[in-house]
């Protein structure tokens, strides 16, 4: 039986992330249950091999902001849409990065793809998510399945 | 004594180098390549002391960088920095001749507990 990382696993993953180059506050994530956005920020990263699906963070634009921000330690104003497409990668890759070491292998890790909106992922099912806030915007982590 | 990070993305580069700071190594020289062909013409122009280096990148990755030095001749202490950290993986960057893999995301301990060996 192959072990699939659960909800709390993500959220454990997701809170190391952001205490360690985000947010020092333990609390500064919280858990919840809530709407994304529409015009989200996606960012994602793929496996295949022994396990074949993806991770997805998503978040608000103000998030994705902030984080971007928290990680150049740049005022939010003055954040680019480069910087926050570079910061949500990174912080897939290193979610993904994580996740990845709890799956089955060997699979290889694509580079992340960090895209505004819903990003469609064929053939594949979402098998866990954990849904968090941070300074009251959303940001949802999900892991994902190829359909077999 | 002069680190090199290689990682494609810009933030965790910053966030290297500021961890560096924190763990101490404000006095070294920080240089920067944004992928393992770039690090390939900063090495060949400047030789760093340590390499620090992404798994995952475009063009070429960490494991191809590795292999290119070692196959040229380049003996520079080089270590991944990295978030995929399975045994696997572990075995895969030793056995290439890295001589340490750091786990993102890591504190600036996890950064003196592998370099201080190396630039004492």
């Amino acid at each position: 039986m192959t072990y699939i990382p659960s909800a709390d696993d993500l959220e454990v993953i997701t809170r190391e992330v952001w205490t360690s180059f985000l947010d020092g506050d333990p609390a500064g994530l919280i858990a919840t249950s809530g709407d994304m956005p529409a015009d989200k920020i996606t960012g994602c990263v793929h496996l295949s091999g022994a396990y074949t699906g993806s991770i997805m963070l998503q978040c608000s634009p103000p998030a994705a902001r902030d984080a971007a921000a928290a990680l150049f330690s740049i005022a939010p104003g003055a954040v680019t849409q480069t910087e926050v497409v570079d910061a949500l990668g990174e912080i897939a890759n290193m979610v993904g990065g994580n996740v990845k070491s709890m799956l089955p292998g060997p699979s290889a890790l694509s580079l992340p793809s960090v895209v505004q909106g819903q990003l469609s992922l064929p053939g594949t099912r979402m098998v866990r998510e954990v849904q968090l806030s941070w300074r009251a915007e959303p940001l949802f982590v999900s892991l994902w399945q190829q359909a077999s | 004594m002069r680190i090199l990070i290689v990682d494609d993305s810009r933030a965790m580069r910053m966030i290297v180098a500021r961890t560096l700071r924190m763990a101490g190594y404000d006095e070294h020289e920080l240089v920067e390549a944004v992928d393992g062909l770039h690090a390939l013409e900063v090495v060949a122009q400047a030789p760093p002391d340590v390499v620090l280096c992404d798994w995952n990148m475009p063009q070429m990755s960490g494991l191809e960088l590795l292999t290119a030095l070692r196959s040229a001749g380049w003996r520079i202490p080089f270590g991944f920095v990295t978030s995929e950290a399975s045994p696997q993986m572990r075995t895969a960057a030793l056995e290439a001749g890295a001589m340490f893999l750091v786990a993102k995301p890591f504190t600036p301990e996890d950064f003196q507990d592998v370099l201080d060996p190396v630039l004492a």
